[in-house]
């Protein structure tokens, strides 16, 4: 629907070019001399014999009289038969006396607004040749005002008499309109005006669209399926050589007048199978007859009229029949199209179907000028009929580019929006995934404190307990109970702390914490230790099954030895690290004992960290050693780092 | 008090749990050499106490009734310039270690160490010795870490000036403190004596103290306090 704004900009417009053309109108009206009567003979000849250089009107035989211009006899519709094979002609005669107060000033013009002949027009001025047209016979420009500037010698005098001799097809063409005779300052308005609208502006419209339909042409050739493109090119095409009508024809034109008659003529079905093609495409219903209709009618004019062969029909000549077919034809579709678009909800095709309309009903009021019925001074509007046909074309294909340009930004936009959404999904799920992480390792990390609570500290405590209360142990040993439970807890706080890859540290923190108790039992400890390689998969878990089995050694060896002296190693064998824990005690017997003395404990603890233990005893004390992997190549029970 | 014998250590404690009071107590009543100047139970009477005469030793527990020990160290460290300060401590974990030395403190106390070790450590520290664990040593080993690639995050604290960067002697000392080497083992395999080492961690934890200090003010320039 059309808002109310869009209604008043279109009112304001129209407003102001309808003031504009008034103002073009009144502005340029003509002044100076109007010659609106004229003597007329008329005679019959064959042929077209040029003019002769001088020529008395007197010495012309026949019956001179009277005519009012502008003088427009009623044509026939088709030539009558000539003789000797020469065409029939007609010579008419006009002839002005000018008196004393119709001098013309210095510097003046004769101009006539429309001259019609399918021939030629010769002017005489005080009986000596001053003008002649030198054009095609049919297409001769008549459509453009004639401005011709008088002679300005010397020596000249005011014209006294002026004859124009005007020779066309017998019945056919042969209309004057009123003269003027005035300087430039009282005509050339009048003549300019004349001139741009009904010549030069149809001729630089229709070449400017010609211009946006090779524009048209050339997206087309980039997108073969958006057939539009190709009728609006096309189209424009057609509607130029339709046009030429209204400027062609001044001068001799480089084909000959069969040839121009059969494209102009033609042109009009061309445009009305286009437009019927680009409104089917645009509403989707396509009545395939209609379009055979229509094609048949283009192709049979246009092969009746072809001027290639002897003894074909001239378009020309035919051209009224051939108007009054298309405009029914065309007609019909249009009408056909207005309900189509209508119905499918395209305006546009709707308001194009309307414009192609206009055209045939301007062209009609065209056929009327043409043939004399109305006042041969007025203008050819159908051109113009033509042109707003192809501003709806244009508007239309604009509208289109305009939609699909906006389509783009918008698929740019939705692109850009659902690319912040997924980007704003994955860091959500990546959020989530480290909080579901974050959650797993707080999970472990409570599940191994919890089972060292249950292992270690929290049966050592039970124990204690139980001894207490059936008073089977004395203060001393409670203390060495408790300091071993402290102890115990003093590495699982340990363990929690971050090592950074380093085991040497790690041992450092052991030797800490043990270090008291073992001063307490005089056991001589040495620290034999040496850099080993970072243990890229050493973190607080293993940490702790670290401590723990080597705490257990020492515990081992602090109970159960009787050793002065524990020596610490460390060092890499056969690609492992490993750390040992040597006494000086008495040995024992692996195979009986060994499980006993929790070996079991840590071999279990040592397969969960990817490692393994070693114990070798013997009468010189014994040796525990505890294998570790550089690489983390046997990942413990949880695979996530 | 005999002239010829040297004065005794005046030490104090601020601790309110009763059982470490009382074993501490009993530690310096046996140790022979020190005399327990006062004892307080939270960081009021610390302040008060801090207001009177400077002591050799003060050992502070860091869980006080009223307030965190840090405060009193901090009073105390500023009151006392001579007096070391120990904080006295389960763990000896080095979160609250180095809080405490960065707050003035020379050193830690374990809890559960016998009366001669009690004894043993406070006479320690009065001679200029620190006592320190591997964790602690490579704490302090990071904090001094000179400036390498960061973390961005890390990097406003890295740029900070170390008024006092560490020496090779005292980096080698931190390194092998986190191998588990003992200050005799140390000393042997730096070739100095035992009081050297010893000396050369209080002197760590000096610059620890100052550094963070400087960071402090740093921090405050940063964010336009000062």
């Amino acid at each position: 629907m059309v808002s109310s704004r869009t209604l008043r900009a279109i009112l304001v417009y129209a407003g102001i070019a309808l003031l504009v053309l008034l103002a073009c109108y009144y502005g340029s009206r003509p002044r100076g001399i109007h010659l609106t009567s004229a003597d007329l003979l008329v005679q019959d000849t064959l042929g077209y014999p040029p003019p002769s250089r001088t020529q008395d009107w007197r010495a012309l035989p026949g019956q001179w009289q009277q005519v009012t211009l502008p003088h427009a006899p009623r044509p026939r519709m088709v030539p009558g038969a000539g003789d000797a094979g020469l065409l029939p002609t007609q010579t008419s005669w006009y002839h002005f006396t000018l008196g004393p107060e119709q001098a013309a000033p210095t510097g003046a013009y004769i101009y006539v607004p429309r001259w019609k002949t399918d021939g030629e027009l010769a002017i005489y001025i005080d009986g000596r040749l001053f003008y002649q047209t030198h054009a095609n016979l049919q297409w001769n420009g008549s459509n453009r005002p004639l401005w011709i500037p008088l002679e300005e010698a010397a020596e000249s005098t005011p014209p006294r008499d002026i004859l124009i001799r005007m020779r066309h097809v017998r019945g056919i063409g042969g209309a004057l309109s009123t003269l003027w005779i005035g300087d430039y300052r009282q005509l050339g308005a009048a003549y300019y005006m004349r001139a741009f609208f009904q010549a030069e502006l149809p001729y630089i419209s229709s070449a400017l669209f010609l211009a946006t339909g090779v524009f048209a042409f050339l997206i087309w050739l980039r997108s073969r399926r958006e057939t539009l493109y190709l009728l609006y090119a096309v189209m424009t095409v057609a509607t130029f050589l339709r046009v030429m009508h209204a400027y062609m024809g001044a001068d001799r034109l480089p084909v000959s007048d069969a040839w121009f008659g059969w494209i102009t003529v033609n042109s009009v079905g061309w445009t009305v199978l286009i437009t019927h093609l680009f409104l089917t495409a645009l509403h989707h219903h396509h009545v395939r007859v209609l379009t055979w209709i229509i094609t048949l009618m283009c192709v049979g004019f246009g092969a009746i009229t072809l001027p290639l062969f002897e003894g074909t029909t001239d378009a020309t000549i035919i051209s009224p029949l051939m108007y009054i077919t298309m405009v029914a034809v065309g007609s019909v579709t249009f009408a056909l199209h207005i309900l189509w678009s209508r119905r499918a909800g395209t305006l546009e095709g709707a308001g194009l179907a309307i414009c192609g309309l206009l055209s045939f009903i301007l062209g009609a009021r065209d056929m009327l000028l043409q043939n004399n019925i109305i006042n041969i001074e007025s203008l050819f509007v159908s051109f113009y009929a033509q042109i707003s046909l192809i501003i709806v074309f244009c508007q239309i294909m604009l509208s289109r580019y305009l939609k699909a340009m906006k389509a783009v930004g918008e698929a740019n936009v939705v692109l850009v929006r659902s690319l912040a959404e997924r980007e704003a999904e994955l860091t959500a799920s990546h959020q989530k995934l480290r909080e579901v992480e974050r959650r797993e390792v707080l999970f472990q990390e409570r599940q191994r404190l919890m089972q060292d609570m249950h292992d270690g500290l929290g049966s050592s405590l039970v124990s204690t307990l139980r001894m207490v209360e059936h008073g089977h142990i004395d203060e001393a040993d409670i203390a060495q109970l408790l300091k071993g439970c402290i102890d115990d807890l003093k590495l699982t706080i340990d363990s929690m702390e971050p090592v950074e890859t380093d085991l040497l540290l790690l041992l450092g923190t052991l030797r800490f914490r043990l270090q008291p108790r073992l001063e307490s039992t005089g056991i001589r400890l040495r620290w034999d230790v040496r850099d080993v390689p970072p243990l890229g998969w050493l973190d607080q878990r293993h940490s702790l099954h670290i401590l723990r089995i080597l705490q257990e050694a020492f515990t081992n060896v602090i109970k159960h030895a009787g050793a002065s002296e524990i020596v610490v190693t460390t060092g890499v064998r056969d690609g492992q690290v490993c750390v040992g824990i040597a006494d000086n005690g008495q040995g024992f017997d692996v195979a009986a004992t060994g499980a006993g003395r929790g070996l079991g404990n840590q071999a279990r603890r040592a397969e969960v960290i990817g490692g393994r233990v070693e114990l070798l005893s013997g009468p010189q004390g014994t040796r525990f050693t505890l294998l570790l992997p550089v690489e983390g190549a046997a990942r413990p029970q949880s695979a996530a780092d | 008090m005999a002239d010829s014998a040297p004065p005794l250590l005046k030490v104090a404690l601020v601790e309110d749990d009763i059982a470490f009071q009382n074993s501490f107590a009993a530690a310096v009543r046996s140790s022979g050499d020190m005399h327990l100047v006062g004892m307080a139970h939270n960081v009021a009477q610390a302040r008060r106490m801090i207001a009177g005469d400077p002591l050799d030793v003060l050992v502070v527990d860091l869980g006080l009734p009223d307030g965190s020990g840090i405060e009193v160290i901090r009073a105390a460290h500023d009151a006392w310039p001579d007096c070391g300060i120990m904080v006295s401590t389960t763990f000896a974990d080095e979160k609250h270690v180095i809080a405490s030395i960065e707050a003035g403190a020379a050193g830690y106390l374990l809890k559960d160490s016998s009366a001669e070790k009690i004894a043993d450590e406070i006479r320690a520290l009065h001679a200029g010795g620190s006592p320190i664990s591997p964790r602690i040593a490579r704490q302090i080993l990071l904090r001094f870490r000179p400036a390498e690639p960061v973390p961005a995050a890390a990097a406003l604290a890295e740029v900070t000036p170390i008024a006092n960067p560490l020496s090779p002697r005292e980096r080698e000392a931190l390194e092998l403190i986190t191998k588990g080497f003992s200050y005799d083992e140390i000393a042997e395999l730096m070739q100095v004596s035992r009081n050297t080492v010893m000396t050369f961690v209080r002197r760590i934890y000096q610059k620890l103290e100052v550094t963070s200090k400087a960071e402090a003010i740093f921090e405050a320039r940063n964010h336009g306090i000062l």
